[in-house]
């Protein structure tokens, strides 16, 4: 079984190593890439079918019936945002598609704010090796493919 | 169970003393402490945290997804 991840936002991809923090940028968490998103207010959707089963306004988690989760974190240091410049669109515990909206926010104003918008997209708990075809340097819109997880 | 594992962070955290505040973010704990020097950080890890930031009296615990979970478990403690 393979798992599609998709974008949660618009913009372009880029190895985590390109990410201004270290729990992502050495893979702590898990693997997976980021996306540098286009810097205009957009709704960000959710990368799998799954159950949201964490909920922060600058970030999120989204579990698969079989236990894979994936991690969004919009922006680097966002949680010091407070929840400013993000609307939530659903609620923690609820059963969410690929591609419906959870978020909607502004990476512009998060840049002028002083944050790094940049997006990491974490397979939870994975080992770097159960991730293929990732989308690399590739202009992705919201939905389009970022990795395969191997399941 | 899981009070147990709170336990054992705040003990290596320095005590409940010497926290100032505890606040969750998704993959971590970011704590405030009195004195982030105290901090051991093999026992963390022993406790499976990903790993330990420090600056200055600001620790950093990466324990993953249930970030949120023990900072509830812990605050209930404190």
């Amino acid at each position: 079984m393979s798992l599609r991840v998709g974008s949660p936002v618009t913009g372009r991809v880029v190895a985590l190593s390109a990410v201004p923090d270290p729990v992502f940028s050495q893979a702590m968490v898990g693997p997976g890439v980021a996306v540098e998103p286009v810097r205009a207010k957009a709704d960000v959707v959710s990368p799998v079918d799954g159950k949201v089963v964490t909920l922060h306004p600058h970030a999120f988690v989204v579990a698969t019936g079989d236990g894979a989760a994936v991690l969004v974190h919009l922006g680097i240091d966002t949680v010091k945002r407070k929840g400013e410049g993000f609307e939530l669109h659903v609620v923690k515990g609820e059963e969410v598609r690929a591609g419906q909206r959870i978020v909607t926010w502004d990476p512009a104003e998060v840049e002028a704010a002083g944050f790094a918008p940049i997006c990491p997209v974490i397979a939870l708990d994975a080992s770097a090796d159960v991730l293929a075809g990732l989308a690399l340097d590739a202009d992705v819109t919201t939905n389009d493919a970022l990795f395969d997880w191997s399941r | 169970m899981a009070d147990e594992k709170a336990q054992k962070i705040i003990a290596a955290l320095g005590g409940a003393s010497n926290i100032v505040e505890i606040e969750p973010c998704i993959t971590r704990l970011r704590c405030e402490l009195e004195d982030g020097s105290v901090v051991d950080e093999k026992a963390l890890k022993a406790l499976g945290a990903h790993g330990v930031m420090r600056s200055g009296n600001v620790v950093q615990v990466v324990v993953g997804p249930e970030a949120d979970t023990l900072a509830s478990d812990i605050e209930d403690l404190l």
